[in-house]
């Protein structure tokens, strides 16, 4: 049970940060129906300026950790928001009225284009962002002690896609969003301003996913210029499984992702947890083709 | 002014030609390939492969070339991946070299070697430790590095000399990880070492968790894990985040700073590898003087001592090319039969006929307390 208990919280802390990645593939895809390739290499901006912030300006030493990370926190939502902004206007916003194909294309070529330019600017090593950087404080829980920056890894998940739910369903921008992602020709005719919607989601969709990225690099400690592919790979099928479009669907699609990994891993093998994943996302979508939490149109993204 | 022009210009072209026909006639240059990940998951380890050859090319067309030839080094990315080794290997022979450096991974080196073979290149691989490069019988095929036999003989010896009773073998599905971890298992067969655990991790995973649970429970008293260093950083970071004291032991792939920076030296510190010695622990006078060149032009020393290995590739194909011409299927003669103990950059060299590198690289070391690695 101890065993279970221990598999378990491994599995949650791993499913939180591919469904705080898996929400910007969501939720562009509910307003454009695109799948933005890049998102991984964006996580992976996150991850960078994170480690540049953190390690090569040495923000910790200038201002005490907790004032560092909350303003790397704030700068890395701000850049890669940017980053992603840029990305819309150059790579996506030119496509608008063309063939979806083209839109596809264009996703995977910003994706090579964006991850080969992390390498040329940061280098092909590996980088640490420093063991000491945070305090290895344990929780002790349950008979199990955890270490606390795991949990608090989590709870920022958890909150960031609560707050996140709460704008798109509380606000007169939410109700926007919404409004494009169900018609966007309706939406436009009840003098929504449409172009700026599709701006606003390819900030909040890439910030968070530069948000995913720094966690990444602050929990791990290793980051690398194609980190992107593996997490992105994970979250996107994390939002397939939840039902993409949905972003309650793509928490839940995240953390069952990270469960199944961990239990797999335990009790069938180490080797196999990835494979056993996607089987789970295979028969997820044979018995429900469009996702656990399909985009409904009432309460579409 | 305009009359002068056309005379200065052809007087000037004539010394030119003069000049030039001077050093062409002594002979055509010398091109050697180098095979590297320059891009990919190993980009790190093929760019210092390839800053350590232009050192040494510098530096030997610097004193007059070979034999009065310039060296001209032509660099290909394999990117890491089998699928581009034959595109960088076709490149390479289409460019007219007479041997190649290279490369790093040994299932790239792997699609590669039936190119050079057949096109009548040389190749000495660098990194490529799986033991059927050499045993699938290709004339002109050498390494500068040990067989994974040898590592997997080491380690498991190691482990056994440490005083460990129960092993948990983890390795990462690659053909070197998997074929070290092949190699430990049947030696703790015979050598009293039980091994409790054995799997593999996906390699680029960043969370280890639910798989070191697992392997906790199996009560093993060392980890021996044969992957490379990101992974090892991180199984030794998270094994620290579980209260988890079990030492652990890996192969030469660990054997790069970042995994102390990565882990962290607390959680680094008393890991064990064993691993032929780097750079800063070779003796050698050439390793000095590529220290200090390496220092002055890129500041810092190479990350593992891979990079240094495809230096030692690149001389002994040096002197190869001086002994005997450059002309391939003499100077793999030349180097199975004529080099005796060459004073390479890492030890010693000298090959034997399958083209495997003679003699014992490997040495222990151990991660102290400041994250130094320390030979034992």
């Amino acid at each position: 049970m101890e065993f279970f208990i221990q598999q378990l919280t491994n599995g949650l802390a791993v499913g939180g940060i591919y469904a705080l990645i898996a929400l910007g593939y969501t939720m562009v895809y509910g307003v454009m129906k695109l799948i933005n390739f890049a998102h991984g290499e964006l996580f992976a901006l996150g991850a960078y300026v994170g480690y540049s912030l953190l390690v090569t300006f040495d923000l910790a030493g200038a201002l005490g950790p907790a004032a560092a990370i909350g303003l790397t926190i704030v700068m890395v939502l701000g850049l890669v928001g940017l980053a992603g902004h840029l990305l819309e206007r150059a790579a996506y916003r030119p496509l608008r009225h063309s063939d979806r194909l083209a839109a596809v294309v264009s996703a995977l070529g910003a994706s090579i284009f964006l991850q080969n330019a992390i390498m040329l600017k940061w280098g092909a090593r590996h980088r640490a962002y420093g063991a000491d950087l945070l305090p290895n404080v344990t929780v002790h829980f349950a008979g199990q002690s955890y270490p606390l920056i795991r949990l608090l890894v989590f709870l920022a998940a958890v909150l960031v896609m609560t707050a996140l739910y709460a704008f798109i369903h509380r606000t007169r921008l939410g109700l926007a969003i919404r409004a494009a992602a169900i018609d966007q020709g309706a939406a436009k005719l009840m003098g929504i301003d449409v172009r700026s919607v599709i701006a606003v989601v390819f900030v909040i969709g890439p910030a968070l996913g530069g948000l995913a990225g720094l966690l990444v690099g602050l929990y791990y400690g290793q980051i690398d210029f194609s980190m992107g592919q593996l997490y992105g790979l994970k979250a996107f099928t994390a939002a397939i499984i939840g039902g993409i479009g949905n972003i309650p669907g793509a928490m839940v699609g995240g953390l069952l992702l990270g469960l199944v990994e961990a239990l797999g891993a335990a009790y069938v093998s180490v080797a196999w947890k990835d494979a056993l994943a996607f089987v789970v996302l295979i028969m997820i979508l044979v018995v429900r083709p469009t996702g656990l939490l399909p985009e409904r149109v009432a309460e579409k993204l | 002014m305009k009359k002068y022009f056309m005379p200065i210009l052809v007087a000037a072209a004539a010394a030119l030609l003069a000049f030039s026909a001077g050093s062409a006639q002594a002979a055509d240059p010398v091109k050697i390939g180098v095979m590297a990940p320059v891009t990919g998951a190993w980009a790190s380890e093929g760019q210092d492969m390839v800053r350590v050859i232009e050192i040494l090319a510098q530096e030997i067309n610097d004193a007059g070339g070979v034999n009065g030839a310039p060296v001209v080094v032509e660099v290909a990315d394999d990117g890491g991946k089998p699928n581009t080794a034959g595109l960088a290997a076709q490149k390479l022979v289409s460019a007219g070299v007479v041997a190649v450096v290279g490369t790093y991974g040994s299932s790239v080196t792997e699609a590669s070697q039936s190119i050079y073979d057949e096109a009548g290149v040389l190749q000495i691989a660098t990194g490529s430790t799986s033991i059927r490069l050499t045993e699938a019988g290709y004339q002109l095929f050498f390494r500068t590095c040990p067989r994974d036999d040898e590592q997997g003989r080491v380690l498991a010896a190691q482990v056994q000399a440490l005083g460990f009773k129960r092993a948990a073998i983890v390795h990462d599905n690659t053909s070197y990880a998997k074929g070290l971890a092949d190699e430990a298992r049947a030696i703790f067969k015979t050598n009293g070492v039980e091994e409790v655990f054995f799997d593999a991790i996906t390699p680029g995973d960043r969370d280890f968790t639910a798989s070191l649970t697992k392997i906790k429970a199996a009560e093993p008293d060392v980890v021996v894990f044969t992957g490379y260093y990101p992974e090892a950083a991180l199984l030794l970071r998270q094994k620290r985040d579980m209260n988890w004291g079990a030492p652990m032991i890996g192969g030469d792939a660990t054997n790069n700073t970042a995994l102390v920076e990565i882990a962290g030296a607390e959680a680094a510190a008393g890991y064990y590898f064993v691993s032929p010695p780097a750079l800063a622990d070779m003796p050698s006078e050439a390793a000095a003087k590529l220290r200090a060149a390496y220092q002055a032009k890129h500041g810092g020393q190479p990350s593992s001592v891979w990079s240094v290995l495809a230096g030692d590739a690149f001389n002994v194909l040096i002197k190869a090319v001086e002994a005997v011409g450059p002309d391939a299927s003499k100077m793999g003669e030349w180097l199975k039969t004529e080099l005796k103990d060459y004073a390479g950059l890492s030890g010693p060299i000298a090959f034997d006929a399958q083209g495997d590198r003679r003699g014992e690289v490997y040495r222990l070391y151990r991660v102290d307390a400041q994250g130094a690695f320390v030979l034992q």
